[in-house]
């Protein structure tokens, strides 16, 4: 059997690489970046999965190791990179309400705020380990930042990232402190594929009408084989 | 004060000395290669400091005694600083050498005679270039206060000597937090020595130089003193990094042999994180100097969670 402590030493690693990427993805303007650093991310979490199944041995944890992999870490990067490369928009600069540097210090303070919350918590409900509290903090902290990236991005592209990363930080709360039924994740990810496919509309636009939609899409060359040119 | 500590007094400030110019030649190699130039040799720097050495010094006109001492008080400040971050053989700390806020001060007063001289000298670009280092210290300031204070909560000590013992003994990576202190103290040493994207160290444009402005009116031997004092910044703060993130090679107990290893186990990880710096040199452009605080925003934010995540676990 693998050591305890050895498997608290690597998670941990796993859950700063998780704040790591939750940092640039906050505050990068590059857009090409921000969706391998999202593929990065959930594949951490992948590991976080495979880890607690060695140690637990609960087939649904390997499950939800795969289908993560499956979708997160392949289907929905793979898909956002291509729309990325026809609508060639490669930067986003703009923001609402708060820069970058302000999202990050705020994430600061959000992350005090729950861990001052969550140990309240903790403290009433006795025999949690300090390994799963840390995971359910970050987990939280992890679906904030997402969201301060929902609500300060105006690029819809980001936006949707944003959104993927807020259920990140749900994946890893449920990995770490409630086991949710396998059922509802297999839904959440269809969702989220369908989200993706949603962000090809927002991305284009939504103000248009459906004739003049059409037409920006075959502007932007998108669901059709031939090239830009 | 034992032989074994005034060993490692003599045998510190020698490697320090004798290694920086190397460093400093390797950063400027990588960027040659990935610019696909050949680059100058890596004993360039070598050259010119002797070159410079045998050079007579003018001075201009209406510069005061703050210009004459400068160069004077940046060696010296950065020599003492270099006794308190071991780079091969951590002897036992005598007479607080090793306190990391001391060294902090010491960097601080080099840099604080820096910016009078480039002041002294009553040029324009000097002016400049002083105002740009005061300013962006004034942001930076916190965050490596912040830094700091993280390292010392880490390892529960404020010297630099028990520090390296601790990650010696310990081992690689013996706390996750070590990463985001990596992170934030790569950003530092960027940001310390006038790297890109906060300077660039080869420009003597007048619109963005910072560390070259103030150096500017210097000449002959006392140019060299403060290339030499900016040289050893930069292996001192690369020693703190390395020291502290991949210990192996640190020797604790003073022997030829181990000596020898650990000075070559330095040199070649110094080699390594010097390419390091000149690749992540080469692959960004000068930021926006207004833009610069989303870069300290960084490693303020990494060293305030490493801070919060000792407490949490």
């Amino acid at each position: 059997m693998i050591d305890p402590a050895y498997v608290e030493g690597f998670v941990k690693i796993l859950f700063v690489c998780v704040i790591v990427t939750a940092a640039y993805i906050i505050s990068t303007r590059n857009l090409l970046t921000l969706v391998s650093v999202y593929a990065a991310q959930s594949f951490i979490l992948v590991l976080m999965a495979l880890t607690l199944w060695a140690v637990e041995g609960s087939p649904v944890l390997l499950a939800i190791a795969g289908i993560t992999f499956l979708s997160k870490v392949l289907i929905i990067p793979y898909f956002i990179t291509s729309i990325q490369e026809k609508i060639r928009i490669k930067r986003d600069l703009r923001f609402h309400f708060l820069s970058p540097t302000t999202s990050l210090i705020i994430s600061i303070g959000l992350m005090l705020v729950i861990y001052i919350a969550l140990s309240r918590i903790a403290q009433e409900t006795t025999g949690t380990s300090s390994l799963f509290f840390f995971g359910a903090v970050i987990g939280i902290s992890l679906m904030m930042m997402g969201m301060m990236v929902t609500f300060s991005r105006k690029r819809a592209i980001t936006k949707v990232l944003g959104y993927l990363t807020m259920e990140n930080g749900v994946l890893l709360f449920g990995l770490f402190v409630t086991e949710l039924p396998f059922i509802i994740e297999f839904l959440i990810i269809i969702d989220l594929i369908i989200l993706v496919l949603l962000t090809t509309i927002l991305t284009v636009g939504l103000d248009s009408t459906l004739e003049e939609y059409h037409q920006r899409i075959h502007r932007f060359y998108l669901w059709e084989d031939e090239e830009a040119p | 004060m034992s032989a074994d500590f005034i060993l490692y007094l003599i045998i510190n400030t020698l490697i320090v000395v004798l290694v920086s110019p190397l460093f400093v030649s390797l950063v400027k190699k990588v960027k040659a290669w990935t610019q696909g130039r050949r680059g100058p040799s890596v004993f360039q720097t070598y050259f010119t400091l002797i070159k410079l050495l045998k050079k007579e010094v003018i001075y201009a006109t209406g510069s005061s005694w703050v210009m004459r001492i400068t160069p004077l008080v940046n060696i010296g400040a950065l020599l003492v600083a270099a006794l308190f971050v071991p780079l091969a053989f951590v002897p036992e700390p005598v007479a607080g050498i090793g306190n990391i806020i001391l060294f902090l001060y010491l960097l601080a007063l080099a840099k604080f005679f820096m910016a009078l001289a480039g002041l002294d000298a009553g040029s324009s670009f000097g002016g400049m270039g002083s105002s740009r280092e005061m300013s962006i210290s004034a942001i930076i300031e916190p965050t490596t206060v912040i830094v700091f204070a993280a390292l010392a909560f880490v390892f529960k000590s404020l010297n630099i000597f028990d520090m390296f013992a601790t990650s010696a003994t310990s081992g690689f990576l013996s706390t996750p937090t070590l990463i985001l202190i990596g992170i934030s103290l790569f950003i530092i040493l960027i940001v310390e020595t006038s790297r890109i994207p906060v300077d660039n160290p080869e420009t003597h444009l007048e619109l963005t130089m910072i560390h070259e402005g103030m150096i500017l009116e210097q000449s002959g031997r006392n140019l060299a003193l403060m290339e030499l004092s900016a040289a050893i910044k930069l292996t001192l703060l690369m020693a703190l990094l390395i020291n502290l993130i991949v210990p192996f090679g640190l020797i604790t107990v003073l022997s030829a042999a181990g000596l020898v290893a650990a000075i070559i186990l330095f040199l070649i990880k110094g080699s390594i994180l010097s390419v390091i710096i000149g690749l992540f040199e080469s692959s960004m452009a000068k930021m926006r100097f207004f833009r610069l605080p989303s870069l300290f925003a960084m490693a303020f934010f990494f060293s305030t969670l490493i801070i919060i995540i000792e407490v949490f676990a």
